[in-house]
């Protein structure tokens, strides 16, 4: 826009300046050349030479002058100064095609002045035609064109010249849409020799092309033939006749021709032998074509001597041959209905409408006919291809041919054989394979003449019913295909049978698929058996329909979570596979892709998990764990049998027998010497030197009631005195922290009672555990009420020093509550119970002091708590300190009455059985 | 003007012939000259009905036979069968080449009086190609070494439709150069016909000449 606007300026300002104010456009200076047009890549100069008046009025000269190409001022180097007026620009190769020179003055003031402009038009001369070739559509004007050559950046004539040695004829000049073609203005003399060529030129020159010489004629393309008819002949079923209009060309030329055709439904042409048609004519015959087909005809020309151009395929004719005699016999096959009733046969005779190339024309009807030996001909005329007929057990020659309006085929013969033909001689080595899109069945010929072959096939599916289609073979085929229409990935069941003179042969069959693929669905796999290091999987089949191919194999993937794959591949005739090294206790993801000839297809994935331990692992384990302590538990029972008067030595100290001392060393009033204390340092020296009197009355079945009336007792006042059995029990059995207890409390008795006391409680103690029963505890009770007034301080005192003593009152609570408890709440927690018994315990205690109690009551009590000790003991034994002592003793007294449970020796037993007591 | 047109076409064969073959002798034009007064002929059967009918009745009707009145001055075709087997070629060439170039000029005029422009165009186109057979004439005698026939003084032709002419008469002298035109195509190819047969000969001689010297 500022560009404009300064021309605008610049030129305002020569106008107003220019001498001559009458002159419109008066410039100050000029350029030569004025329009100059340069060859692109050379040198070009310009002058601008300056007015004389102008010089003055803005004091410039030449030196003043400045050039300028499309507004960039060209660099001074490239300036001449030539004189005071004039000054020269050059450009060595010129490139632009199309640039704006301007002559420029720079006045007074700084003030840039155009001079005046010129535009350099810069271009090639036009290179030589080549290439020139000319046509002559018949009936049209010439037309010729040609090569031009590079592209020259001008204005560029092309000039077509045609000429004859005597006559020159009118230019050809062409248009500017199309440089390289042009139609002559006349139309071409045929027959008389023409000189033709093109000359180019532009600006920068011009250029002839080669001159070509030629007889028009030798250059036309004849209109191709018109009205093309076809006609067939009754006599001859494989011509057609064609018949045309040729151009007028023909009343001077000689022409040949191109003919071709082809059936209606085909896409290739076939072409009449061209030395049939090289020559002028307007019809012809062809021969060896199919009857009762319909072909498509079209035919071109051009100058018998090959000079000159095709014409343009006529527009297509068809005509159809007529009808012959079929040429071939029907195939012919028959199904028997496999029930036999009454003598008759259901016989389904079948054959197959003859392709259109061996019909020859339209079947009309089949006749049928059926032979049986010695009897007269049925004959059927059928329009279908099948005929159901009932025919007795005998044989039977059934014939069939298919008529059209020509004539009938040959005949085709089939043996029906009787009902008791047994079929044999097989097609061998039947095989079926894909090849070029069908399916071919190859077999060995049977050692027996074979009249024909019956190639059945059917689709294997679980879905729909075998449904067989069927083609006959000559007796002479090995191979064929099936020409029905095969679908791609679906069984194919195919059965070839020999049909021999006398019926038909044994059938072979054979699978195949057309063309494989991957089956639809893969196998789903399930574990039949899970080991601790192996699996058993098992799967199904593929059923056909999703087989799509002949399962070739299978292979079955596992993997652990973490794991990776692991890929097995497995017989496709296999249901079954074991998976071996697996780990146990490990979830395992199992799937299986079934693999045809083209490739594979995975099924759903599975997970099992293995076991920890194989199948009677445990068992193997426990079991003998079992039998070893069994048998370590009999060895150790058999082994304290077999000890058992050792273990008594240790155990229960042989107390020397009263009943065999010496009454007369014995003196009731003899004070002890020392505490009887602790028994156990007592008992091992087995000296026994303090003797203690018991006094028994003889009254021995007096306590048993009195036993009975205690216990129940105990259980009302929930009294524990097992003090004193426990104690005994314990100090007798083991050594246990019991045995403390015993002898403190005694300790301190011991001073005030007389050792009567002492001695009943060793008596009480080795009584019980040697005699677990009532009888023969309330036995030794018995030998107590002797002692009875004399205990009982004892007892008393007993619970009164315990009362102060912590350590004795759980002990005594544990007992009271198994005593009670052992029905009702055996799930109570320890807390609980202590909580009772300790609530219970102050008054318990307090009435214990008040009753009278008799020792059996205890005894009776901790004769039934025995039998659950080892129970309750492992149940008990977090309750603390002092009861882990009592646990202690309780399983000790448990085994120990176990082991001399109906012992019949001890100490005082056999003092009770003797009838007691004594006295000497 | 039309005068100077003909005086010009009768000294057309000055300047060099068409159709020359060179090195291959004057079969091959002679061929070519044949054909082309088969297409002369081919062009003539076109372009007389169009001119007839053009004409009018009674020229256009099939039966229309009119004596031959005025134009006497076109080059009759018709000729003694003796006469003309006793024509050598070079007379036989000169004749026709001759006839072409009076019924050339004569057709020009034609040309001139056609109405319709397709009439003139078809004129034209056979102008151009009567010119071409004088020319292809004039190469075959070139060929065989004949000098082209010299226009004698006084016989160049003077036909030119004068006022004495009535249009009737006008269009006779149209038919009858027609029908001139068409007998003399005929002659022609006969003639031609007859030197092409009669130049085979020689091109088998000279090919059996040439093998000679293989023996």
């Amino acid at each position: 826009m500022l560009t404009v606007k300064t021309w605008i300026v610049q030129v305002l300002f020569l106008l107003l300046t220019s001498e001559s104010i009458g002159e419109l456009v008066n410039p100050c200076g000029y350029i030569t050349p004025e329009s100059p047009v340069v060859q692109l890549g050379s040198n070009f100069t310009a002058v601008c030479v300056l007015k004389e008046k102008c010089m003055k009025s803005y004091h410039v000269n030449a030196s003043y002058i400045f050039w300028k190409t499309n507004h960039v001022t060209v660099p001074s180097e490239q300036y001449t100064v030539i004189n005071s007026t004039a000054s020269s620009v050059t450009f060595t190769n010129i490139s632009l095609s199309n640039t704006q020179l301007t002559c420029n003055i720079r006045t007074f003031g700084q003030i840039d002045q155009n001079v005046y402009g010129i535009r350099i038009v810069s271009g090639l001369p036009p290179e030589k035609p080549k290439n020139l070739s000319c046509i002559v559509n018949e009936g049209e004007k010439m037309r010729c064109q040609w090569d031009p050559g590079r592209e020259t950046f001008l204005d560029t004539n092309f000039t077509l010249k045609s000429e004859w040695a005597t006559e020159k004829f009118d230019d050809c000049k062409t248009k500017r849409g199309t440089p390289t073609t042009c139609t002559l203005s006349y139309f071409p003399v045929y027959f008389v020799y023409l000189e033709v060529w093109v000359e180019a030129e532009n600006a920068l020159g011009n250029v002839t092309s080669d001159h070509i010489n030629f007889d028009p004629v030798d250059k036309v393309k004849p209109n191709p033939p018109q009205n093309l008819s076809v006609s067939n002949s009754e006599e001859l079923s494989t011509i057609l006749k064609l018949t045309w209009l040729n151009s007028n060309i023909l009343d001077f030329l000689i022409l040949k021709y191109s003919i071709e055709y082809r059936t209606k439904d085909a896409s290739a042409w076939s072409q009449i032998p061209p030395e049939d048609t090289a020559s002028t004519r307007s019809s012809f015959t062809v021969q060896d074509l199919k009857p009762y087909t319909e072909y498509v005809f079209r035919i071109r020309c051009m100058k018998a001597d090959g000079k000159g151009f095709w014409s343009d395929w006529s527009e297509e004719a068809s005509g159809v041959t007529y009808e012959a005699r079929p040429s071939k016999a029907p195939s012919f096959w028959y199904k028997i209905d496999k029930s036999h009733s009454h003598g008759t046969r259901s016989v389904q005779l079948i054959w197959k409408a003859l392709p259109l190339a061996e019909a020859n024309g339209r079947i009309l009807d089949y006749e049928v006919t059926l032979t049986r030996w010695k009897s007269r001909l049925q004959n059927y005329t059928v329009n279908d291809t099948k005929l159901k007929v009932n025919l007795t057990s005998d044989r039977y020659i059934a014939s069939l041919t298919a008529r059209n309006t020509v004539g009938r085929s040959d005949t085709s013969v089939l043996t029906i054989p009787a009902y008791d033909f047994q079929a044999t001689h097989p097609v061998t080595d039947l095989k079926a394979f894909p090849k070029d899109n069908v399916l071919w069945v190859e077999w060995t010929a049977p050692g027996k003449p074979v009249i024909k072959y019956i190639v059945e096939w059917c689709v294997l599916s679980d879905r729909a019913p075998c449904i067989p289609d069927w083609q006959q073979e000559d007796g002479a085929v090995r191979s064929t295909y099936l020409k029905g229409d095969l679908e791609e990935s679906k069984c194919y069941l195919l059965t070839v049978t020999p049909v021999y003179a006398d019926g038909p042969g044994s059938p072979a069959s054979v699978k195949a698929y057309l063309k494989q693929a991957p089956p639809s669905r893969g196998p789903t796999v399930r574990t039949k058996k899970v080991g601790k290091n192996e699996a058993v999987l098992e799967w199904d089949q593929l059923p056909v329909d999703v087989q799509n191919g002949f399962i070739r194999n299978y292979t079955i993937f596992y993997r652990t979570i973490i794991g990776n794959e692991t890929a097995v591949n497995v017989d496709s005739s296999h249901t079954e596979y074991t998976l071996s090294s697996l780990t146990s206790d490990t979830l395992y993801m199992v799937r299986m892709a079934a693999f045809t000839d083209e490739g594979g297809k995975d099924g759903p994935e599975f997970t099992f998990t293995t076991p920890k331990f194989a199948q009677g692992e445990i068992e193997a384990i426990v079991v003998p764990v079992c039998l070893a302590f069994l048998l370590i538990t009999l060895l150790g029972v058999l082994f304290c049998f077999n000890k058992r008067d050792l273990i008594k030595k240790h155990i229960w100290p042989n107390v020397p027998d009263p009943s065999k001392s010496h009454i007369a060393q014995w003196s009731p009033h003899t004070p002890p010497r020392h505490n009887f204390n602790p028994k156990e340092q007592m008992y091992p020296d087995g000296n026994f030197t303090d003797v203690s009197v018991v006094e028994i009355e003889p009254n021995d079945k007096k306590p048993f009631p009195e036993d009975l009336k205690s216990l129940d007792l105990f259980k009302k006042e929930k009294i524990s005195t097992e003090g004193h059995s426990s104690g005994i029990g314990g100090s007798s059995c083991m050594s246990s922290s019991r045995p403390s207890i015993s002898s403190s409390d005694e300790n301190e008795s011991a001073q005030n009672t007389a050792s009567t006391v002492q001695y009943s409680t060793v008596v009480h103690s080795g009584y019980r555990h040697q005699v677990p029963s009532v009888q023969v505890f309330s036995r030794s009770e018995s030998t107590q009420p002797l002692l009875d007034s004399e205990e009982r301080p004892e007892d008393l005192q007993l619970v009164d020093n315990v009362d102060g003593s912590d350590s004795v009152l759980p002990r005594q609570q544990y007992f009271k509550q198994n005593c009670n408890q052992l029905e009702t709440s055996p799930d109570m927690s320890q807390f609980e119970r202590s909580k009772q018994v300790s609530s219970v315990s102050e008054e318990d205690f307090v009435r214990l002091q008040q009753q009278q109690i008799s020792d059996p009551i205890p005894q009776s009590c901790g004769s039934g708590q025995m039998k659950m000790f080892p129970e309750v003991s492992s149940a008990d034994a977090f309750t603390g300190p002092v009861t882990e002592g009592q646990v202690e003793n309780f399983e000790a007294v448990g085994i120990e009455a176990m082991v001399d449970e109906g012992m019949p020796k001890s100490y005082l037993p056999q003092t009770v059985r003797r009838g007691g007591y004594i006295p000497q | 003007m039309l005068t100077c047109l003909c005086a010009v076409l009768w000294h057309l064969p000055a300047v060099p012939a068409l159709n020359r073959t060179g090195d291959l002798g004057p079969g091959p034009s002679i061929q070519k000259t044949y054909d082309l007064t088969r297409y002369l002929e081919h062009q003539l059967r076109s372009l007389a009905g169009t001119y007839l009918n053009y004409l009018g009745p009674p020229f256009n009707e099939p039966d229309f036979n009119p004596p031959r009145l005025g134009a006497e001055t076109l080059p009759r075709a018709t000729v003694d069968l003796d006469v003309w087997r006793s024509l050598d070629d070079r007379l036989r060439l000169a004749q026709n080449y001759e006839a072409y170039s009076h019924l050339l000029c004569y057709v020009r005029g034609l040309d001139r009086q056609a109405a319709t422009a397709e009439l003139r165009r078809g004129l034209g186109h056979f102008c151009t190609s009567l010119q071409g057979l004088l020319g292809s004439i004039a190469g075959v005698m070139a060929a065989l070494g004949y000098p082209l026939p010299q226009p004698l003084p006084g016989t160049e032709p003077t036909w030119a439709p004068g006022p004495a002419h009535s249009d009737f008469l006008q269009k006779m002298d149209d038919f009858w150069l027609l029908k001139e035109l068409q007998t003399w195509l005929w002659r022609s190819a006969k003639d031609f016909n007859r030197l092409k047969k009669k130049m085979q000969p020689s091109a088998a001689a000279i090919t059996l000449r040439l093998k000679a010297p293989g023996f």
